[in-house]
């Protein structure tokens, strides 16, 4: 039955490898889209990796889509060269002012704080795919026993780095934004950075750690990432 | 350099948009229309991709502080120094002119294209206004903006011929491409996404436009699919059967079914429909909506060849159709 192909649009093709959220299915995707990027065809855009699907832009003026499903299946046997695996380090300031809901999250599960940053630091999370907003990383993985729904009303300004959890969902606020997660901690780094190539510190396919660190290894940290007169408050 | 005396709506720089970094979550941005903002561009003799001036609705007043040759795009009176000029035509600016924009008779954006663009520090390779991540900011009454270095002798007095002028409708017809997932509607739904009227509402802006209509019948599959990519123009129909048209500062991913995406020629139309406005949507093939994108590109490539001077432009009448024909400029020797 898989892969599926099918047009979104007149200058994008969908490629779609499964129905469900799946680590092998999600590795199949990641092998395909970096084939595809690195034989960087002259009708290639862009290419978009998602959970299950691989999504193609292309210039209509220079190829067909018949011509691109052509072009395109050769790479299909692309094999996941997953054992490079890059573990990326996140540290994390967990509560105070940095997780003002983490509390919360510890009464909702009958937990203990503690106990809830060893489950959520614990796991070594696969990075899905990034989308949204710039940065945002869709990590599987999380523990269920500290899943929370979302809060009611939304913050109107989450500050970048933030790190909460959304049901049974976690990541971090890459840039700072309005938001309805539950804060659990904060993360001093740059997570995304446009002066730099690429952008992100975290790609599609990565596996994220999160290390709790101490609030005075925050501001160390954050001093040397954002620069010593960044405003603290924002 | 120009000064923006009064910013009376949304204006931000844009070029053509941010390619590549989808995969990061960075959304493309760039312009809402990209005829109307090409074709002022090449008005005054740059590329596609330079960067100009968005505006919504009502345009701004600007001082110039240097010579510059400028043009706008859209359907709006505008005053240089007190006396009325044409959109669709490029003028030259002495220091000191002030030049105003008044408000859009029709569309929802304008364009104001100078020569040699406006200077700007790229983000990740464009000069595309994205405000929700800081790149750029909305601007505002007071600001100056550089110019990019271009010879202006040559670039003034250029007009758009009239066939070519771009016109805005309240009420459009638009081709859209089924998919990809259809299969999250009912043969129903998808019936009365075709056959009914949809309405642009107010909730509408630069990231996408909410159409009030009849809603859409969602299959047993639901109106939630697992986040996947959005191209431009998708649209996204959530629990509601109220389809949203996904525009230039739309996220780059999403949960919602995707019914269709607008073909990419008929993006522009969807952009400049105001809110009260009236699209209904038309299933084409990719194969058709291909065809129509590359004959309209090829009209643009020879409108820019003929406000460059290497094509003429003869108007034909043919069994009592009437069309316009180009032909090479010879250089004389």
């Amino acid at each position: 039955m898989f892969p599926i192909f099918k047009p979104a649009g007149d200058s994008a093709i969908a490629i779609i490898f499964g129905d469900e959220i799946d680590e092998e299915v999600n590795k199949k995707v990641h092998a395909v889209a970096e084939a595809i990027e690195e034989a960087a065809p002259e009708w290639l855009i862009e290419v978009v990796p998602t959970y299950t699907s691989v999504y193609i832009y292309y210039d209509p003026l220079k190829v067909s889509y018949s011509e691109v499903l052509e072009a395109v299946k050769p790479f299909l046997s692309a094999e996941s060269r997953e054992e490079k695996k890059r573990i990326i380090e996140i540290p994390v300031a967990y509560g105070g002012e940095f997780g003002p809901d983490i509390e919360f999250v510890a009464e909702y599960n009958g937990l203990t704080v503690e106990e809830v940053i060893e489950i959520h630091s614990k796991p070594l999370y696969r990075v899905y795919m990034l989308g949204f907003l710039p940065g945002f990383a869709y990590l599987g993985g999380m523990d269920e026993r500290i899943a929370t729904p979302r809060l009611e009303k939304p913050r109107l300004k989450v500050p970048a780095g933030s790190v909460g959890i959304a049901g049974k969902q976690t990541g971090w606020y890459a840039i700072e934004s309005p938001g309805g997660w539950r804060l659990i901690g904060r993360t001093p780094l740059k997570t995304f950075d446009p002066s730099k190539s690429p952008p992100s510190i975290v790609k599609a396919g990565d596996y994220v750690k999160f290390v709790p660190i101490s609030d005075e290894e925050f501001w160390e940290i954050y001093k040397q990432e954002w620069g010593e007169n960044n405003d603290r408050a924002c | 350099m120009i000064e923006l005396v009064n910013v009376p709506s949304l204006m931000t720089i844009q070029d053509l948009g941010r390619t590549g970094y989808q995969k990061f979550g960075v959304p493309v941005s760039g312009v809402m229309d990209e005829v109307s903002a090409r074709l002022a561009n090449y008005l005054v003799g740059n590329e596609d991709n330079t960067p100009l001036l968005e505006f919504v609705l009502r345009g701004p007043t600007i001082r110039f502080h240097f010579s510059a040759v400028f043009a706008i795009g859209g359907d709006v009176d505008a005053k240089l120094n007190g006396i009325p000029i044409n959109p669709w035509e490029s003028y030259w600016a002495k220091r000191g002119d002030v030049l105003e924009v008044g408000t859009l008779k029709s569309g929802m954006y304008g364009y104001i294209a100078f020569a040699g663009g406006i200077k700007c520090e790229p983000i990740l390779g464009s000069c595309s206004t994205y405000i929700r991540a800081n790149f750029g900011r909305a601007l505002k009454s007071g600001d100056t903006l550089s110019l990019g270095y271009a010879i202006l002798t040559e670039k003034e007095g250029k007009k758009l011929p009239k066939e070519f002028v771009p016109k805005y409708s309240n009420e459009s017809e638009v081709m859209v491409i089924l998919g990809p997932q259809e299969e999250h509607f009912t043969e129903e739904g998808i019936k009365t996404f075709l056959s009914s009227t949809y309405e642009v509402t107010a909730e509408s802006d630069r990231m996408g436009y909410r159409l009030e209509g009849p809603a859409i019948e969602h299959s047993e599959k639901g109106a939630d699919i697992i986040t996947d990519a959005i191209p431009l123009g998708s649209i996204q129909v959530p629990k509601s059967g109220k389809p949203i048209i996904m525009l230039a500062d739309r996220q780059t991913t999403g949960g919602y079914a995707k019914i269709g995406v607008v073909a990419r020629i008929d993006v522009p139309k969807v952009a400049q429909t105001r809110p009260g406005g009236k699209l209904k949507f038309r299933a084409v093939s990719v194969e058709e909506a291909q065809k129509n994108l590359k004959r309209r590109e090829t009209i643009m490539e020879a409108i820019k060849m003929f406000l460059l001077g290497k094509l003429r432009a003869y108007k034909l009448k043919v069994f009592e159709e009437e069309l316009i024909a180009f032909t090479k400029v010879e250089k004389k020797r």
